[in-house]
C-alpha cells in the first residue's frame, strides 16, 4: 500500500505549490499510470515514494506518506532504497559504473548484502531480463533499450515491493520501448509489484494500467479505475478517441477488447484525402549515393533520398540506424562520400555558412542552443551570426507563430520544456531558411506542446519549406506526415506514403491502423462522417 | 594485475618523492619512468596517441613555466637580455637562471600530471571510488561524478559546438565560445544531479556516522596534534618532537576513519585478492618511502634541492638520488599480462 495524505511540496525558491493536498491511496500489486501535462508534477510526486523529494531536493513539504509501512518522509532515501526502485528517463545519463555488472552490484552493495546472496541474485534478475549475455559489457556500447532494462535490473536487483519509473521510454524507438515494457510487466507479476510509471503517451501502457492517475494544470487530480478518469481527460490516445467518436461505453483499453464496428456504421471510402501526396514542389534537397563510416564502420550506405518543398518527410527507424547521422552528414559535419544537391547545387562546391543559410537543423537536446539573455536575444544572435540586418524583422510578430511573443524577455532555461523546445526553432529559422532538419523534437512533450508543434509544421509547410522529421514517435508522425522513410542497419528500407508506412511496417502501425486493417485509416481523423451507433 | 591500495601507496610514494625534487637531473629521470611504465600501461589501448598527448602536454607546460617564470622575475646573475624597465611587469633583465627555474617548475608540474594520468589508467572508476574511505561517502559521490563525467564532456562539447556552428556561430573569437560554455556547464551541472539522484535512490550515502560522539573527539585530537605539530616546527623546536606529533595526528585520522568504515554495512562484490607480489611490492614501496624521508631529513640526500640561483651551476648527483628517482619504475617489475 502507498498512501499519500494532504501531501503538498513547494521546491525551494518556487512560489507555487507543485503538489496541493494530495490524498490517494494505491493497493499493493497495481500498477498506476502518472499522467499530466509537462511541470504537472509527475516526477514530483513520484520522487515522494522513495523520498528524494524532499531529502535531496529540498524545499517545503508537509502532509503524510505511507510505502509500506515506512514513511520516506522521516527514513530517507537511503533507507528506502530496499523498498522503492527506480528508474529514470535517461538511460545512459543514470548509470554510475562503466559495466553492466558493477552497474547491477551497486544498490546491493549499499544495502550491505551477503556475496552469496548477491550472486543469487544477480543472476536471477540478468535471468529475468534477458541480459545475461551482456553482463560483462560496457553500459556505453550497449543500445537504449538494452540501458533502460540495465536500469530496470539495477533497481529491482534490491528486490523491491515498488517500482517507480519516470518516464522510462520516451527515449526509446518503438519496438525497444515494447521490448522494455514487456519486460516490466512480467517482472511485475512475477515478483508481485507495485508499479507506478509516468508517461506522456498513454497508448503504450493504457491496456496494462490497473489505476490512473491524473494530475491536471489546475492542480485537480483524478484518481481510479481508467473507466472512471479517462473521459475526464482530453488528450487520450487515438483508441480511446475512436471509441468516444463511436460513443462506446466502457471504453476499450487495448486493441484486442475493442468491439466489432458494423461496416454500415464506418464510412465507405477510403479517406486517404488526408494523407495523399501534396502538389509536388521543387525539389529542394537531394541526395545520391550517400556512404558514411566511422573509423572503418560503415554507418549508411548508399542512401538515396529527395525532399521537395512543402513537404513533410518523416524519416523513422530502430534507435543507432544512422537517422542523426544521416542528418549530420547532409549539413557537412561529418565526411561522407556521395553527392547531395541544395537547390540543384552540388553541395561539394557550397560553403558550410551557404549550406546553413538553407538548413535549419534542430538537435536533439535544443538546450544545446540556448545560452543568451532572453528570448530575443537568441533571434537576434542567429541573425548576428548570419550577418542579416537585425531591424528589419518584426520580432514579436515572428515569436507569434510560435505561441512566444508573450516571452520574449524572459530567459530561456526558465521557460518550460515545451516553451524551450519552440525558443530553440525560433532562433533556428529567424533567418527563413527553406529547409528544416528536426532529430526527436516531441522527446518530453506532452499532448498540449505537441500540438503547438504541429500546427508550426504546418505553418511551414504552407510557406512551401520542406520539413525533415526524424522522430518515433508514431502517432504523431502519421498526423504530420506527407512521406515516411525508413533506416535500417544504415540503409533506407522503405520510402511511401504514409498510409502504407503506418498500416503495414511492423512495429510501426497506428492505433487507428491496427483497429481497421484495410481501410487505410491511420488517424482518428481519418475516419469520418461516422453516425453515432445504437449498441 | 596491482591490488588498487598498493597503486596508492606507489602514488602517495611518487608524489613525495616528485614535491622534494628540485634537481633537474631527477625529475627528468622520474618522468622518463613514467613515461616507461605508462607505455606499458597504454599496451592495450593507443600507445602512440597516449605517449604523443602526454609529452605535448608536458612540453607546453615546460615551454609555459619557462616563459613565465623567465619573463616574471629578475633574478639572477647571468642577463641574456634587458626589456625596457618601463614595461609593467616583465619589463627587466631576462636571466638564464629564472629560466632554468621556471623550467624545472614545468618538469615538476609535467610529472605530476604524468602520474595522474598513469593511475587513470591502472585503476578504473570503480577503485577508486572505493579506495576513498568510507567515512567520506560525500566525497566518493562527488570523487564518482567527477570521474564519470571526465570523458562524457568530450563529447558533450563538440555536440553543442555543432549546434552553435549551425545556427552561424563561426567559432573564430574567443568571445565565440560563450555558446558552447553556457550549454556545456548547465548540462552538466543538469546531468550531475541526475547521477547523484540515481546513486541516492540506490542506497548510496547511507551512514553519517561521523556525528559518533567517539570519533568526533579523536579526529579533533588528531587535528589538534598536527596543528600543534606545525606550530613547533615553525618555532623550530626538536625535530623528534613536531614529527611525533604529525605522526600521532595522521595515524589516529586514518585509524578514526577505518574504524568508521568498518561501522558502515556495505558490502563488496569483488574483493581485490591479495597476492604475495603485492605484499612484496607494498613493502618496498614502503621501504624506499621512509628510507628516503629519513634520508632527506638527516639532511643525506643534498643534491635533492638544487637552485639555479644566484648562478647556474651544474647540478649534483649522488647515486641514492638516482636510485629513488627510479622508484616510479617499481610496478613495471610486475608483469601486467599476468
Amino acid at each position: 500500500m502507498i498512501n499519500f495524505k494532504r501531501l503538498s511540496y513547494q521546491y525551494p525558491q518556487s512560489s507555487h505549490k507543485v503538489l496541493d493536498n494530495v490524498t490517494i491511496d494505491i493497493p499493493a500489486g497495481t500498477l498506476t499510470l502518472v499522467t499530466g501535462a509537462s511541470g504537472s508534477g509527475k516526477s514530483t510526486l513520484l520522487r515522494c515514494i522513495n523520498g528524494l523529494v524532499p531529502h535531496f531536493s529540498g524545499g517545503i513539504i508537509s502532509g503524510e506518506i505511507q510505502v509500506f509501512g515506512s514513511d520516506p518522509i522521516g527514513e530517507g532515501v537511503a533507507v528506502m532504497a530496499g523498498k522503492v526502485g527506480f528508474v529514470f528517463q535517461e538511460p545512459e545519463a543514470q548509470f554510475v559504473f562503466d559495466t553492466v555488472e558493477d552497474e547491477i552490484v551497486f544498490s546491493l552493495e549499499n544495502l550491505g548484502i551477503s556475496r552469496a546472496d548477491m550472486d543469487r541474485r544477480i543472476n536471477e534478475v540478468l535471468n529475468e531480463l534477458d541480459l545475461s549475455g551482456l553482463r560483462h559489457r560496457k553500459t556505453n556500447t550497449l543500445s537504449g533499450g538494452e540501458q533502460q532494462k540495465v536500469a530496470i535490473a539495477s533497481a529491482l536487483v534490491a528486490q523491491p515491493q515498488v517500482l517507480v519509473l519516470d518516464e522510462p521510454t520516451s527515449q526509446l524507438d518503438p519496438i525497444s520501448a515494447d521490448d522494455v515494457l514487456k519486460f516490466m510487466l512480467a517482472l511485475k507479476t512475477q515478483r508481485k509489484l507495485t508499479v507506478l510509471i509516468s508517461e506522456h503517451r498513454l497508448e503504450r501502457l493504457l491496456p496494462y494500467a490497473d489505476l490512473i492517475l491524473n494530475l491536471s494544470e489546475d492542480k485537480t487530480i483524478q484518481f481510479g479505475d481508467p473507466q472512471q478518469v479517462l473521459p475526464e481527460i482530453v488528450q487520450v490516445p487515438p483508441i480511446i478517441e475512436i471509441a468516444r467518436k463511436f460513443g462506446l461505453s466502457p471504453l476499450p483499453l487495448k486493441l484486442e477488447t475493442f468491439p466489432e464496428i458494423s461496416t454500415d456504421l464506418l464510412p465507405s471510402s477510403n479517406a486517404q484525402s488526408n494523407h495523399s501526396p501534396k502538389i509536388e514542389g521543387e525539389t529542394l534537397l537531394s541526395v545520391h549515393n550517400l556512404n558514411t563510416s566511422f573509423s572503418c564502420r560503415t554507418i549508411l550506405k548508399e542512401i538515396n533520398l529527395e525532399i521537395q518543398g512543402g513537404e513533410i518527410l518523416v524519416l523513422m527507424g530502430p534507435n543507432g540506424s544512422g537517422k542523426t547521422t544521416f542528418l549530420r552528414s547532409v549539413l557537412k559535419l561529418i565526411p561522407s562520400s556521395g553527392e547531395i544537391y541544395l537547390n540543384g547545387v552540388d553541395i561539394q562546391n557550397l560553403h558550410f555558412s551557404e549550406v546553413i543559410q538553407n538548413i535549419a537543423y534542430l538537435p536533439q537536446n535544443p538546450n544545446d542552443l540556448l545560452f543568451a539573455e532572453s528570448v530575443i536575444d537568441e533571434l537576434k544572435i542567429t541573425l548576428k551570426n548570419h550577418g542579416q540586418d537585425l531591424t528589419l524583422i518584426n520580432y514579436s510578430e515572428f515569436l507569434d507563430h510560435f505561441g512566444l511573443a508573450e516571452k520574449m524577455d524572459q530567459y530561456p532555461r526558465d521557460l518550460s520544456v515545451g516553451e524551450r523546445q519552440r525558443t530553440a526553432l525560433a532562433a533556428i529559422t529567424i533567418h527563413d531558411p527553406n529547409i528544416i532538419f528536426l532529430d526527436e523534437p516531441t522527446r518530453g512533450l506532452d499532448y498540449h506542446a505537441k500540438r503547438s508543434l504541429s500546427d508550426l509544421f504546418y505553418q511551414w509547410r504552407e510557406q512551401g519549406k520542406a520539413i525533415l522529421l526524424v522522430t518515433h514517435d508514431v502517432e504523431f508522425a502519421a498526423h504530420l506526415a506527407d512521406r515516411v522513410a525508413v533506416l535500417e542497419r544504415g540503409q533506407i528500407i522503405f520510402v511511401g506514403s504514409p498510409t502504407n508506412a503506418f498500416t503495414n511496417i511492423h512495429g510501426y502501425q497506428t492505433q487507428t491502423a491496427q483497429l481497421f486493417p484495410n481501410r487505410g485509416w491511420i488517424t482518428p481523423e481519418d475516419i469520418e462522417n461516422t453516425t453515432k451507433p445504437t449498441f | 594485475m596491482i591490488n588498487s591500495s598498493i597503486w596508492i601507496l606507489w602514488t602517495v610514494a611518487v608524489m613525495v618523492i616528485t614535491l622534494s625534487i628540485r634537481n633537474p637531473f631527477y625529475l627528468i629521470l622520474v618522468i622518463v619512468g613514467l613515461f616507461y611504465l605508462g607505455h606499458r600501461l597504454a599496451r592495450q589501448k593507443n600507445i602512440s596517441a597516449w605517449v604523443l598527448s602526454n609529452s605535448r602536454f608536458i612540453l607546453t607546460m615546460i615551454l609555459l613555466s619557462t616563459l613565465i617564470n623567465g619573463l616574471f622575475a629578475h633574478v639572477g646573475s647571468s642577463v641574456l637580455f634587458t626589456l625596457p624597465k618601463g614595461w609593467p611587469l616583465i619589463g627587466g633583465n631576462i636571466t638564464t637562471e629564472s629560466l632554468v627555474y621556471g623550467a624545472i617548475n614545468g618538469l615538476m608540474i609535467g610529472a605530476l600530471y604524468l602520474l595522474f594520468n598513469i593511475i587513470n589508467l591502472a585503476l578504473n572508476i570503480k577503485q577508486i571510488t572505493r579506495l576513498i574511505p568510507r567515512a567520506f561517502q560525500p566525497i566518493a559521490m562527488v570523487v564518482t561524478i567527477a570521474l564519470t563525467f571526465f570523458p562524457s564532456i568530450q563529447q558533450r562539447t563538440q555536440e553543442i559546438k555543432e549546434a552553435q556552428m549551425i545556427r552561424g556561430n563561426q567559432m573564430k573569437k574567443v568571445a565565440d565560445w560563450l555558446p558552447i560554455l553556457i550549454p556545456l556547464l548547465v548540462s552538466s551541472l543538469e546531468n550531475a544531479i541526475l547521477l547523484a539522484e540515481s546513486m541516492t535512490a540506490r542506497g548510496f550515502h547511507k551512514q553519517a556516522n561521523l556525528k559518533a560522539p567517539l570519533a568526533l573527539v579523536s579526529l579533533i585530537l588528531a587535528a589538534f596534534a598536527v596543528f600543534s605539530g606545525w606550530i613547533l616546527q615553525v618555532y623550530r623546536y626538536p625535530r623528534p618532537i613536531y614529527i611525533t606529533l604529525f605522526l600521532l595526528g595522521s595515524g589516529l585520522t586514518v585509524l578514526t576513519l577505518f574504524t568508521i568504515g568498518k561501522r558502515s554495512k556495505i558490502t563488496r562484490y569483488h574483493q581485490e585478492s591479495w597476492r604475495l607480489l603485492d605484499l612484496l611490492m607494498g613493502f618496498l614501496i614502503t621501504f624506499f618511502l621512509v628510507s628516503f624521508a629519513y634520508l632527506a631529513l638527516t639532511d643525506r640526500l643534498l643534491s635533492l634541492n638544487f637552485s639555479p640561483y644566484p648562478r647556474l651551476t651544474l647540478p649534483r648527483i649522488q647515486t641514492l638520488g638516482i636510485i629513488f628517482s627510479l622508484i616510479p619504475l617499481l610496478p613495471s617489475i610486475i608483469s601486467n599480462h599476468d
